[in-house]
């Protein structure tokens, strides 16, 4: 009898830890990771990936399920919105990642989509951010949020694995 | 100082609000007030917090300031590191090994391929094409967003070969790097530099087979400017209408000064005149320091004048300066011996010192005091989008009157891709841009 390949799940956390709300996802992860998680049969594949480029999507590969995770703009502070990719692209105004430098969110995903030999597909989950300032600390309301945002990225991973995650948060 | 902004438009006036300018490397907002055909105000906005920078890194020594001015801007951190580096060495009287100020460039030239392939392909070329996204553009052009993903590739590769990382570097100190690669390391990078050069090559060959705005104007350009090399980090400040003064005097010439719309302060010449820097005011002063490759691309294109007189064809000199690029990478991978030691000693001395770099949209000047225990007294970063906000500005209340008799949706259009001609990284002058127009009278 043997034992089934784990299901491989793509977490990709987003954000900046220096640049206050938009450190969320990345102090949410570490928290969500403070179990392994592999030998319940998940594999979850974790990369911190600051602004999200197209070259990195693709280059980690397509045809796993994605779950991205940041800090948004776009819906009041300390909501947790949980998105499939197609509403994202499918509503480039709504909520986004804050930051600059790179095409938005919707366009890196739409691009490398165009791109792509197979899919890539998944979920967003974000909380709406308020303080997008320098320092290492969260606003209220955000800080507020920090466990209904962790619950929401447990049950996306959950969703895409189809199983539960037996993490600690 | 008008403040049009916090008023209803005055008779005879209206206006119109077009949202966000996407696109653009940060946020922020382009106001227009139109009376009778003419623009009477142009105001970029800069709305986000000002940035503390300036602050942060009093008290600091000079080595914990080029990590931390790195982390003002996620495109060109390089430029910050190395007008940092290079104010405190030149202070420090500290030279550093001939092959370490060659990796410098070969990081310079990293981020300039990793900036320019960026804005070329996707931020800027859409608007030439007429798609609304990267998105429409990659469905029906695969080829062109594959080539700028190829360059942004090697870009990404070069800065992370030399700074641990492609994002936020971490190995630029005083007097080097705190490691330096091996030569067998920088030649593993040969074929993909092989391939952006010939992508590079391409990129012009696509700028050729563009149609742009007819908009000729005759700006002020500044640049930096070196006797045997294309600007990066050494050479003069110097001006198509003859400013030249050495790099570390930027203040001799211009001045800042806050705006009432802008979290951003604005530079000017002490005359109050705008000024333009970046890619076109680089190719057009230094067009005979261009690498050969770089000038023969340059001359095919034959579009010296208009990249001169035009900002939107400031994609030709981003796509001219990425075969400068790519090629001088693979020269200076060519003559890479790595060096005894990967940084010089130095000794820290009390005083004041300046330095300008070329950033892929500018020179960008930083000036430090440093006390007697070594620490930052005072600071000053001026970094380019804040030097040619004015220069917007004055192009747009050009520009405008030029499209106001366009459809509103078409009208916007064009400014928003004047204001993505010029790649302004507002987060570097503060972070996001948002366009509106106040149309009156039409």
């Amino acid at each position: 009898m043997t034992t089934p390949a784990p299901t491989l799940v793509r977490l990709l956390v987003c954000g900046n830890v220096d640049r206050c709300d938009d450190g969320a996802a990345i102090w949410a992860a570490h928290e969500l990771l403070a179990d392994a998680t592999a030998e319940y049969g998940l594999e979850l594949d974790v990369h911190q990936c600051g602004q999200l480029d197209v070259v990195q999507v693709l280059d980690l590969g397509s045809g796993v399920p994605l779950v991205i995770i940041d800090c948004a703009t776009g819906v009041d502070a300390g909501e947790v919105v949980t998105l499939p990719l197609d509403d994202l692209l499918a509503h480039p105004r709504g909520p986004s990642p804050h930051s600059s430098h790179a095409l938005p969110i919707d366009q890196v995903l739409g691009v490398a989509r165009q791109l792509s030999e197979a899919p890539i597909d998944g979920l967003f989950v974000g909380v709406g951010g308020a303080d997008f300032g320098f320092g290492r600390t969260f606003s209220t309301p955000v800080r507020k949020a920090l466990p209904a945002f962790i619950a929401a990225i447990t049950a996306a991973i959950e969703r895409l694995a189809g199983q539960p995650v037996p993490v600690g948060a | 100082m008008t403040h049009g902004l916090a008023h209803g438009p005055e008779p005879g006036e209206h206006n119109f609000d077009v949202g966000q300018l996407t696109r653009v490397e940060g946020e922020g907002s382009l106001t227009l007030r139109v009376r009778d055909g003419a623009v009477v105000e142009a105001h970029l906005g800069i709305f986000e917090a000002p940035r503390y920078f300036e602050r942060l890194v009093v008290g600091r020594t000079p080595d914990e300031v080029i990590d931390i001015v790195a982390r003002i801007c996620g495109i060109c951190p390089v430029a910050y590191q190395m007008s940092a580096v290079h104010a405190f060495e030149a202070l420090f009287d500290v030279t550093v090994d001939p092959q370490v100020r060659a990796l410098r460039r070969l990081f310079y030239c990293g981020e300039w391929i990793e900036s320019h392939a960026l804005h070329v392909y996707l931020l800027h070329a859409p608007d030439f094409l007429g798609y609304p996204s990267a998105i429409e553009l990659a469905r029906d052009h695969r080829a062109v967003v594959e080539r700028a993903l190829t360059l942004k590739r090697t870009g990404n590769a070069l800065v992370a070969m030399l700074g641990a990382r492609p994002i936020h570097p971490l190995t630029v100190r005083v007097g080097g790097f705190s490691r330096v690669p091996t030569r067998d390391e920088l030649l593993a990078l040969r074929p993909a530099l092989d391939d952006a050069l010939a992508t590079a090559g391409a990129t012009v060959d696509f700028v050729a087979t563009l149609s742009a705005p007819e908009f000729e104007r005759d700006p002020r350009l500044v640049a930096l400017r070196h006797p045997d090399e294309y600007p990066t980090n050494d050479g003069r400040i110097v001006s198509n209408d003859g400013l030249d003064i050495p790099i570390g005097a930027w203040r001799e010439a211009f001045e800042e000064d806050q705006v009432s719309w802008s979290n951003a302060l604005q530079a000017r010449t002490h005359a109050g005149e705008v000024y333009l820097l970046g890619p076109s005011a680089r190719v057009t002063l230094n067009a005979d320091r261009l690498h050969p490759l770089a000038q023969q691309a340059l001359a095919r294109l034959g579009m010296a004048e208009r990249i001169r007189r035009n900002p939107y064809w400031s994609i030709a000199a981003r796509a001219v300066e990425l075969v400068h690029a790519t090629a001088e990478a693979i020269d200076i991978i060519a003559g890479y011996a790595r060096p005894d030691r990967p940084f010089v000693d130095w000794q820290s001395r009390p005083g004041a010192t300046g330095w300008a770099t070329e950033a892929p949209r500018g020179l960008l000047f930083h000036r430090y005091e440093i006390d007697e225990r070594g620490l930052i007294a005072a600071a000053q970063i001026v970094p380019p989008t804040s030097q040619n906000q004015a220069a917007i500005e004055a192009d747009l209340t050009a520009f405008a009157p030029s499209v106001l008799d366009l459809p509103h949706a078409e009208a916007t259009l064009r400014l928003e891709q004047l204001i993505r001609s010029y790649d302004p990284c507002i987060s570097c002058a503060t972070h996001f841009l948002d366009l509106r127009l106040e149309e009156t009278d039409r």
